[in-house]
């Protein structure tokens, strides 16, 4: 049996395979939202049933500016690694855009770590504040590995790219990390709203 | 014969025959065939053999239970004195060894043998012969799945040899006992190494449901509509989805328990947190869970019951929208582990009816497995005994849930050896039975020979008759008052009457034990002496058997084209009374399934 007939209804063209792999990413998504889901939904439920939030007065609040902007600036990871995939499918680099987008992902995480800096010296952390810092440090470190992570993809797709390793025609990878890092963003909103904004 | 002695290597020669030009393809050396191979049908193998070692290893956890059980206090024979010092001291099981032994034995049992046996074995082999695809979506990505399952299995029994020992809090690890470790003999390690263990499982059944789902929905080959899919490929979709639904909350619950345990978090402190936060995530995931280790089991069920009985199957469609109904019904159920926990009554209630629901889609399945064999021309091998016993026992499990569902009598039997029976009904005598059904079906098609058809007999009656042996009394034992979980039943007052029907429950559980060696031998046995199989040996109609034993590497020489239903038994108006599922049906056939 020659390799030609495996393939042969599978994957007949690089354009049937790279739907099959978004099929599979968004599977995959789906369970990744099932993993945030149970964490927000264990947040709620101590939130909800502890008598105050900070459930005492002297614990800081979360600086919902300094977040809000670190927000904007994921968000506009978002667009930046959008502005790439067309610049690919246009057939031009997109490098510069793939540039942007990693060095936005990482002023998100190191903004991340200096909020956490400030909320550990103003008592807040892992195992002080009770189940108020055990569910934001474990929310946000959770959702920060997978920036960490996003992060690392993207900067792959760089290096790769700097070899001009997509084309117009070819450029799966490119497309199943995009669908990674806007889901990230996607759950930021959630996580931005129910542990900062309300 | 000569390459009948060798292993066997997908593509190379197969035992018997030269049925088909099968390929052979390039060799590609020991690492990439049996280490690292992306064949779909290797990495069904290698899940198959992974877990038969987890067989023997829960198998033993649960001897051990068996045996503290009925004679406390005194020194286990023969392996005593190789049980780690955690477990036992001078071959006598402390307290909570015996704790360790009955949570490493639901754990194991549960995530290390029946989901890969049933879904990565089965579904992995299957999946693609059946759907008449070359291989899986994503083969790299099956590999690694499998790899992370090993991975998981070795975090989890390596507790065993930590300070402190293992996880011991039950399978369930009910907070606070399993997030404060003082309350529990410092197993601090053995705890977050299962946390850390369920979660590398988790990442593993993750990646293989997201492969399942994709080949399934995308990889069909060409008149192979959702309709004429086997049940078995229906059921392993549906649980595929379960999967994809309800472990990613585990994997959440597990983290935060690791937290707790390891940086102090209080999610499920008794102060600051909700202990019964963890019971809530726990269910959400765990009871999806148990219908996770059923429905692959029910599915290859029913591809069994019509070859034996020669007939279709009855009610297809109400057979997939059942199966359908309860993966759906599972999500909205798992408040009725926690009757007892203080959860309002009436939210109580609500799960009670919710989960008495579940009896209509499960009653259908049953009476269209009796409507299948009903009248039908019945063969009693090996396969069909085991299927039909996966029937009844289930029969049995399913009712004595309907018992648990009602509040009433839940608040009595909750946590008492009746629990204890029901869960083994379904998940031996249901999802075991279910796999060694499906072991004695498949093994032609995996193997190129047969098993033992006489070994195969004695090793169902042996089971069968040493199963209900064991499991049966369980029942009386819990309506008797004997609670789950105690490492020594002679100390109170009101077990110490019971003890002599421990006893006999813990010689029934021996006897089941060595029977699995009889299944143990014949397989491996079978290997080299079984009677040359050939293509299918059952007369069966589903794409499979269409192809050698063991299929090539890319399982079809070209992509098959199905024109019927699977199940076309004894089809009116044709000579041969089956229809394979890529063959025309000849001029006035009347067919079950368009």
């Amino acid at each position: 049996m020659s390799t030609a007939a495996l393939t042969s209804h599978d994957a007949t063209s690089a354009h049937a395979s790279q739907r099959t792999a978004v099929f599979g990413m968004t599977i995959f998504l789906a369970s990744e939202a099932m993993l945030f889901a149970g964490l927000i939904a264990g947040y709620l439920v101590l939130r909800l049933s502890s008598p105050a939030w900070p459930p005492s007065p002297d614990l800081p609040h979360l600086p919902i500016f300094l977040t809000g902007i670190n927000t904007v600036f994921l968000i506009s990871s978002s667009l930046t690694y959008h502005a790439a995939e067309v610049a690919v499918k246009k057939g031009r680099g997109g490098l510069i855009w793939l540039l942007i987008t990693v060095l936005l992902g990482s002023l998100f995480l190191g903004i991340q770590a200096y909020e956490w800096t400030h909320l550990y010296h103003e008592g807040l952390w892992f195992n002080k504040g009770g189940a108020y810092g055990s569910t934001f440090f474990v929310l946000t470190g959770f959702h920060g590995l997978h920036v960490f992570l996003g992060v690392m993809m993207i900067l792959f797709a760089f290096l790769r790219q700097l070899g001009g390793a997509y084309t117009a025609e070819s450029h799966t990878y490119l497309v199943l990390a995009g669908m990674y890092w806007h889901f990230v963003d996607v759950v930021w909103l959630f996580l931005y709203t129910v542990l900062y904004l309300i | 014969m000569s390459s009948s002695a060798t292993v066997f290597v997908p593509g190379d020669a197969p035992a018997h025959g030269h049925e088909g030009h099968h390929g052979h393809h390039p060799h590609q050396g020991f690492f990439f065939t049996y280490i690292w191979s992306t064949d779909h049908k290797m990495i069904g193998l290698q899940y198959l053999w992974t877990s038969f070692v987890f067989l023997l290893l829960g198998g033993l956890l649960a001897m051990g239970i068996r045996f503290q059980l009925a004679y406390p206090g005194a020194t286990v024979p023969l392996i005593g004195a190789l049980l780690p010092s955690t477990v036992a001291a001078d071959g006598v099981i402390l307290p909570g060894g015996y704790n360790m032994l009955f949570t490493m034995h639901a754990t194991v049992m549960v995530f290390l043998v029946v989901m890969p046996l049933l879904i990565g074995g089965f579904g992995n082999y299957l999946i693609p012969l059946k759907i008449g695809a070359g291989d899986m979506a994503f083969p790299t990505l099956n590999a690694m799945s499998y790899w992370l399952y090993v991975l998981s299995g070795i975090i989890i029994l390596a507790s065993f040899f930590v300070d402190g020992g293992a996880a011991s809090s039950g399978w369930t690890a009910y907070a606070p006992l399993s997030s404060t470790a003082a309350y529990n003999n410092n197993t601090q390690i053995g705890q977050s190494l299962w946390c850390v263990g369920l979660f590398v499982n988790g990442l593993s059944s993750i990646a293989g449901a997201t492969n399942y789902i994709t080949t399934i929905i995308n990889m069909r080959a060409p008149g192979m509509t959702m309709f004429r899919l086997p049940l078995s490929v229906w059921a392993l979709f549906i649980t595929a989805w379960l999967l994809i639904l309800a472990v990613p909350v585990l994997s959440a619950a597990a983290a935060m328990l690791f937290t707790d345990l390891n940086f102090h978090t209080t999610f499920f402190a008794a102060l600051g947190g909700q202990p019964l936060l963890w019971q809530h995530l726990f269910w959400f995931f765990g009871h999806p869970e148990v219908y996770i280790m059923i429905l692959p089991a029910m599915g290859l069920v029913s591809e069994i019951l019509p070859v034996f009985a020669r007939k279709p199957i009855f009610g297809y469609k109400a057979m997939v929208w059942a199966m359908v109904a309860i993966g759906f019904l599972g999500f909205i159920v798992w408040g009725h582990h926690m009757f007892v926990s203080g959860m309002n009554l009436t939210l109580g209630a609500a799960f009670s009816v919710s989960t008495m629901i579940i009896a209509v889609p499960s009653a259908i399945k049953t009476f269209n497995w009796m409507g299948t064999v009903w009248r039908g021309s019945i063969t009693f091998t090996t396969p069909m005994l085991f299927a039909l016993g996966f029937v009844s026992m289930f029969v049995i499990g399913g009712l004595s849930g309907i018992f648990m569902a009602a509040t009433p009598v839940d608040l009595f039997v909750h946590n008492s050896y009746f629990i204890v029976a029901h869960i083994h009904y379904v998940l031996f005598g249901g999802s075991l039975f279910g796999a060694f059904a499906a072991i004695y079906f498949w093994y032609p098609k995996m193997f190129g020979r047969m098993m033992n058809e006489t070994w195969g007999k004695i090793h169902f009656f042996a089971t069968f008759i040493f199963f209900n042996l064991t499991f049966f009394p369980m029942h009386n034992l819990g309506l008797g008052g004997m609670m789950r979980r105690i490492a020594d039943p002679t100390v109170y007052e009101h077990l110490r009457a019971l003890q002599p029907m421990n006893v006999f429950v813990s010689w029934a559980a021996f006897g089941m034990g060595l029977a699995t060696f009889i299944f143990l031998w014949n397989f491996i046995w079978s290997l080299r002496h079984g009677k040359p199989a050939g293509k299918n040996p059952w007369d069966s109609t589903t794409l499979e058997w269409t192809v050698p034993s063991p299929p090539g590497h890319g399982n079809f020489d070209r992509t098959p084209n199905v024109f019927n239903g699977p199940y076309e038994y004894s089809v009116p108006g044709m000579e041969k009374d089956f229809l394979p599922q890529d063959e025309k049906a000849p001029e006035g056939a009347r067919l079950e399934v368009h």
